[in-house]
């Protein structure tokens, strides 16, 4: 029933470690990266003094958060006050073992990913649910209210682009027929990608995604100025780290995620490599996403609810039931190309001619 | 019994055991996951994959974040001792759960589980037809439930009159309702 080889568990777990580790290095050079790509577009230095053009920053970071001073609120509960942080490493850890590198075997004879589930996107949606508990119970623990505000905030925004993350994901599943990453991975190979068949699914995931990962037009626990900051506000020295992990974590998880849904993962049409066009995919969005960060604003968090349900949710939803129809009536699927060739050509329409925002109320 | 089903036995009791004793409703609501995550195991460990994680996606991700909302917007989360609206309602739960749990057992005892359907491990593409053809009008009459349950809980909460047409006292004591 199975396509896909076994590796031996030892093999699964060493896997798993290499996962680990490299996330977690990936985190630490992404905040340099970051920040100097944020100054670039600034037309400022970033950091540069740290080692050659401050490529040690990093590991003066760390030293930095580990040896602050670790404060804890009185009314604080230690116990979750000190879970919290772990729990959302954790589960942010998880998700990334689902995603497949390349074809069977290009691992040293081994597989390039260390589960394959046949129910690979429950899975991630299973993971990412949980990880909403880590930023729930951070700001219940931390004792104090803007905390508590915070979460509440963080977790129903959450749970809001949760739903039209997942509705989004609906239409490619329903063309390709499976759950399972690597089948995914693979139709797309045989019959083109899968955002060529489901553009505005493509648009909503990423921007679920960018929301799932608090990234900057949603990024409000960030907003220490407008709301006292997050979930986090009460967290200092390594705890505050760990959460800054979890966050970079996800993004670098979403990254990973969209194109191998939407932008067939690891193949490409020519010169196919494996490994080589998945880091090339993912270093796209990376760099993508921190690129919106240095040129965007951030949303109220009554738009950021209005968005999710009014706009990204129904686009979600009609995406779906369209291609439900076609699959359902066995129409050609060509006609879904076309669909979304339409609906690229009317977004770029509506953003060509937006009309002014009136401004209520007079004022400059 | 084997080994990893008595240990995933003695975590659903204790969990469970938790989750009606511990005085904090946060805490709780805590082990409840644990034993919607415990549960999870046990379906996906007899084949039942599809089942495991919508137990966790729904149960132990979307209903009990619920459960933590209401817990917080009703103040029932005080760290030191929990808020017990119902004073002495113990017994009488304990009475009613056994009950339940009675009139379950007696359904259960009575089916005879036997399946002619090959389920492929429980995976969608196997359970879907048969969800959405033999079982469709169970499917349809327990949405139809729920959506009933959610239009009176809207409709409970609704102010008598529009916010904006309500005297100003009157409109403090609807946003405090």
């Amino acid at each position: 029933m199975n396509p896909y080889p076994l590796d031996p568990y030892w093999m699964v777990a060493l896997k798993a470690l290499l996962v680990v580790v490299g996330l977690l290095t990936a985190f630490a050079f992404m905040t340099l990266i970051e920040r100097r790509l944020l100054a670039r577009f600034q037309i400022r230095m970033g950091p540069n003094r740290v080692g050659p053009s401050g490529l040690f920053q990093p590991i003066a970071d760390a030293i930095k958060s580990i040896f602050k001073e670790d404060l804890v609120v009185e009314r604080a509960d230690k116990v979750l006050f000190v879970l919290a942080p772990l729990l959302g490493v954790v589960f942010a850890l998880l998700a990334f073992g689902a995603i497949p590198f390349g074809p069977p075997g290009s691992f040293f004879g081994f597989q390039p990913w260390v589960v394959n589930l046949d129910l690979g996107i429950l899975y991630l949606f299973a993971v990412s649910e949980m990880a909403i508990y880590g930023i729930f119970l951070a700001g219940w623990a931390s004792g104090s209210k803007y905390s508590l505000l915070g979460s509440l905030r963080s977790s129903a925004s959450l749970i809001s682009y949760e739903l039209g993350l997942g509705i989004a994901l609906l239409a490619p599943v329903l063309l390709v027929g499976s759950l399972n990453l690597n089948d995914i991975v693979n139709w797309q190979k045989e019959n083109g990608w899968l955002f060529l068949y489901a553009f505005p699914a493509f648009l909503v995931y990423a921007i679920a995604a960018l929301a799932e990962a608090a990234r900057t037009p949603f990024d409000l626990p960030e907003a220490e100025q407008e709301l006292v900051g997050g979930y986090h506000t009460e967290y200092s020295s390594i705890k505050w780290a760990l959460f800054q992990m979890t966050e970079y974590i996800h993004f670098i998880t979403a990254s990973a995620l969209i194109p191998t849904l939407f932008l067939g993962g690891w193949t490409m049409p020519f010169f196919n490599v494996p490994y080589l066009w998945m880091f090339l995919k993912i270093a796209f969005f990376l760099f993508l996403f921190i690129w919106i960060r240095a040129t965007w604003f951030r949303l109220r968090y009554d738009q950021l609810l209005r968005f999710g349900w009014g706009f990204l949710f129904p686009v979600a939803l009609v995406w779906f039931l369209i291609t439900a129809l076609v699959v359902a009536l066995g129409l050609p699927r060509v006609y879904l190309v076309y669909l979304s060739g339409l609906s690229f050509l009317a977004l770029l329409g509506a953003t060509f001619y937006s009309p002014k925002p009136v401004r209520k109320g007079g004022g400059a | 019994m084997s080994p990893w089903e008595a240990l995933a036995l003695l975590l659903l009791l204790a969990t469970g055991l938790l989750v009606v004793t511990l005085r904090n409703a946060i805490h709780a609501a805590l082990a409840l996951i644990a034993n919607f995550l415990v549960l999870a195991g046990v379906y996906v460990a007899l084949d039942a994959r599809f089942l495991g994680f919508i137990q966790i996606i729904v149960y132990a991700g979307a209903i009990v974040v619920l459960f933590l909302f209401v817990i917080m917007l009703l103040f029932a989360a005080q760290g030191e001792v929990g808020f017990d609206p119902l004073v002495r309602s113990k017994p009488l739960a304990a009475l009613l759960s056994l009950g339940v749990a009675g009139v379950l057992l007696s359904g259960l005892l009575g089916l005879k589980l036997a399946f002619s359907q090959d389920l492929q491990g429980g995976l969608p593409q196997a359970l879907g037809p048969l969800l959405y053809g033999d079982w469709l009008l169970v499917l349809l009459a327990v949405g139809f439930l729920l959506m009933a349950a959610t239009v009176v809980a809207v409709a409970l909460v609704q102010p008598s009159r529009p916010l904006d047409a309500l005297r100003p006292e009157e409109r403090k004591e609807e946003v405090l309702r």
